[in-house]
């Protein structure tokens, strides 16, 4: 057993979080998250520039054939500077997918990405909250030119700008979920663009009778590569859900021992210090169960239960710590000036995407 | 990043459970599975020590020179897991956890040969005399008092929470020499070699449960001699401290047991009825509640993974209270979660039944006799070794010194 960084993988973090405190303070993200730009195209050039982007692809596919555990390392960093930027669904989930194809048009695309001259969104939540693909209603009808797509997607993270758009249907014919990839000027895609409360560039997207041709399809029975793909996804999601966790507890500490009330430091108010405490506490239960099944998925060994530890461990301790935080701050947590809402924010969007922890506990007790 | 163990670690593990699956008598195993605390039944759980020790394996965690077993970390935690699957009854910790580390950090040579072996071939056992009546986790505040005369001190005041005092022929205990300066200073860290010294009394105290675990001892001029000091007079407080790192680290993992009580409360899950009808492993609510100990279970036994592959969480000063304070939890939740599987099944009170090689039936399951008393019992986790409210507000200091 070795749950240590690599001396590369601490450069590459090393690296990641020397450019982001240089370039990505609270208020220049503040100022991108309000701005009318999806995110950062300066970021995302930078963040292909540093490799970032071709690291979790094949050599084969022109990638960098990096493991989960370089991914892990610098994603702690995306979630002390609450990047906007849509790396775990463009490239993880929509990469990946497009990755686990024979299709010729995906090592094109793939390309593309990992070059940052294309954005790929996932679409695949419809609104039930799971990361189940037995609930996916989008219908995929066979033709003798290819197929018609029906349904909506919703929060899709980068669905809104992206190029191209990674599908999720049931096959009419065979009941199986199949994979498209569908190019932004199709005919029949609505798109309705939002941002998410912690900041991302988000859209609704119905298909009203979408036709793409045969070539569209990047697997006809995706439901095994989907739990991979997803998996992978979550390992990166749950590094920035730490990442946002580690600076709650630093910001929220140090706070206590500055801020006075009654003539002392809050902290020295035994309530509180327990309630630091217990972030403490939560922040070894999710680092070490982070880092575990890092280490399970770089043995190729993660299984669904793991997946189930791990994203309902995050998504409960992650808010715990977030109520914490606030509560501590006071009046001031509630502010929109000061950063632990926005931290609290993204921790709350993470436990809600891809089933949230109740449906993950649950799934674990179930077995 | 990984998390193999090697096929030398594999090939271990294959022969511990084969000793395990081979050795133990079918009392040593009923007192195992009638285990409803940290403290196994005294009897069968000393013969099994011998045995251990026979085989060489009494002291895993002991230096080699000392009779340990010279295993590496990742070889300790394959045994702790082995030992937990096979039901085994835990070792009692106060003189191989406790005084027995203790000694060989700090005693003299004259009292490592006296003391060690017989700790170590299960012969002797040890009380731990910490607590009184005023002191629990304030453990500064102590008063019991020993005067020096001649070469030896005498004792009045009494001991509290002396587990198993009543089976123990030898006690280490803290004195109160002086009352000068800080509350710290003036503690003396003495052994006692006998348990019957004229004056002194031991007195068993029921717990909740039913059964005598926990003990007060009596000193009334109790002459024992100076030779028993480990460290200085006067400084038994760091001698305690150190110790106190055996027992709250510990470096035995907690997590195979729990995982252990989750699995037998699943287990009976599958066999119990909801009042929903249907079986309560089926129940929604269940499964929610009981996924949401077994991530946290889980949790902690990665924790313990890490802490023993050498990872830097296990270097924060904070590690011992956070480690202690989540298990000792943990402990209690999942005797929570076995109480409720067995509802009303559990409700007899059938002190006979559990008693190892008792004939008497147990109403309902082996399940329903465990889950009450170890219920019961577990309410000490949080108060025992520092109550987790002291825990929590050094962890809170450690964060406060930037940890």
């Amino acid at each position: 057993m070795d749950f240590s960084y690599s001396q590369e993988q601490v450069m590459l973090f090393d690296s990641v979080t020397r450019y982001l405190e240089k370039n990505y303070d609270f208020d220049s993200r503040k100022a991108l998250v309000a701005s009318d730009e999806p995110w950062s195209a300066n970021v995302w050039a930078q963040f292909a520039e540093l490799g970032l982007l071709a690291l979790p692809f094949s050599e084969e596919h022109g990638g960098l054939g990096g493991s989960i555990s370089d991914l892990v390392s610098f994603s702690r960093s995306f979630g002390k500077h609450l990047v906007i930027e849509p790396f775990a669904f463009a490239i993880m989930l929509s990469g990946a997918a497009l990755a686990a194809s024979a299709n010729p048009r995906a090592a094109e695309w793939i390309e593309k990405l990992a070059s940052g001259e294309a954005v790929a969104a996932f679409a695949y939540e419809e609104g039930n909250g799971t990361a189940s693909p037995e609930l996916i209603a989008m219908t995929a009808q066979e033709n003798d030119a290819g197929f018609v797509l029906t349904g909506e997607k919703r929060i899709v993270i980068a669905g809104g700008d992206a190029d191209v758009l990674v599908v999720a249907a049931k096959m009419c014919a065979t009941g199986k979920v199949a994979l498209f990839f569908v190019e932004r000027s199709t005919e029949g895609l609505s798109t309705s663009p939002f941002t998410t409360i912690d900041g991302r560039s988000a859209a609704n997207i119905r298909f009203d009778n979408v036709r793409v041709g045969s070539d569209a399809m990047l697997l006809d029975d995706a439901s095994d590569a989907l739990d991979r793909i997803i998996a992978q996804a979550l390992i990166v999601l749950s590094a920035e859900a730490l990442g946002a966790m580690h600076a709650l507890l630093d910001i929220t500490s140090e706070y206590a021992m500055t801020r006075k009330q009654f003539g002392q430091p809050i902290a020295m108010f035994q309530a509180i210090a327990h309630r630091l405490a217990d972030m403490k506490i939560a922040y070894a239960k999710a680092l070490s169960t982070l880092t575990y099944t890092t280490a399970l998925a770089n043995s190729g060994a993660v299984t669904a239960r793991d997946i189930h530890v791990l994203k309902g461990q995050l998504g409960k301790l992650g808010r715990e710590i977030g109520e914490s935080a606030i509560q501590v701050h006071g009046g001031l947590g509630l502010t929109d000036e000061l950063n632990v809402g926005h931290y609290h924010k993204r921790l709350l969007a993470y436990d809600a995407m891809f089933g949230d922890h109740d449906y993950h506990l649950r799934k674990l007790g179930q077995r | 990043m990984n998390v193999e163990f090697s096929p030398e670690l594999e090939a271990f593990r294959r022969e511990v459970a084969e000793f395990f699956a081979t050795a133990p008598t079918p009392a040593i195993r009923e007192a195992g599975r009638k285990t409803t605390s940290v403290f196994a039944p005294f009897d069968q759980c000393m013969a099994w020590h011998q045995i251990l020790y026979e085989k060489g394996w009494a002291a895993p965690h002991w230096p080699k020179e000392y009779g340990g077993t010279g295993w590496s970390v990742e070889q300790r935690f394959i045994f702790a897991e082995e030992y937990r699957k096979a039901d085994l009854p835990p070792l009692l910790p106060q003189s191989l956890g406790m005084v027995g580390p203790l000694l060989i950090d700090l005693g003299t040579e004259e009292q490592k040969a006296k003391y060690l072996p017989p700790i170590l071939k299960g012969q002797d056992f040890w009380a731990q005399g910490y607590s009184e009546p005023g002191s629990g986790s304030d453990l500064a505040s102590l008063s019991c008092r020993a005067e020096a005369d001649g070469d030896d001190y005498i004792i009045n005041g009494s001991k509290i929470w002396t587990t198993y005092a009543h089976h123990a022929n030898r006690m280490f205990m803290l004195v109160r020499t002086s009352t000068e300066g800080k509350k710290q200073a003036g503690i003396t860290f003495l052994l006692l070699d006998r348990m019957d010294y004229p004056g002194m009394e031991v007195r068993p105290i029921y717990g909740l449960d039913g059964f005598p675990e926990q003990c007060e001892v009596f000193f009334d001029n109790v002459r024992v001699p100076q030779s028993g000091r480990v460290g200085e007079e006067n400084q038994g407080w760091s001698v305690a401290k150190h110790l106190l790192k055996h027992e709250r680290g510990g470096g035995n993992a907690a997590s195979p047991t729990l995982m252990r009580y989750l699995e037998r409360a699943r287990a009976a899950a599958c066999e119990t009825s909801s009042p929903f009808g249907g079986m309560l492993a089926d129940d929604p609510v269940f499964q929610r509640d009981f996924g949401e100990l077994e991530a946290d279970v889980t949790s902690l036994s990665h924790l313990e993974k890490l802490a023993i592959s050498g990872h830097e969480i296990a270097r924060d000063p904070a590690f011992p209270s956070m480690n202690k304070t989540i298990n000792s939890e943990l402990v209690q939740r999942a005797s929570v979660m076995m109480s409720k599987v067995s509802g009303v099944g559990g409700l007899a009170r059938q002190l006979e039944a559990l008693r190892v090689g008792s004939n008497v039936e147990p109403q309902g399951s082996e399940f329903d006799l465990i889950t009450m008393p170890l219920y019961l019992n577990s309410r000490a986790t949080t108060i025992y070794a520092g109550s987790n409210e002291v825990q929590r507000d050094l962890i809170a200091r450690s964060l406060a010194a930037g940890a």
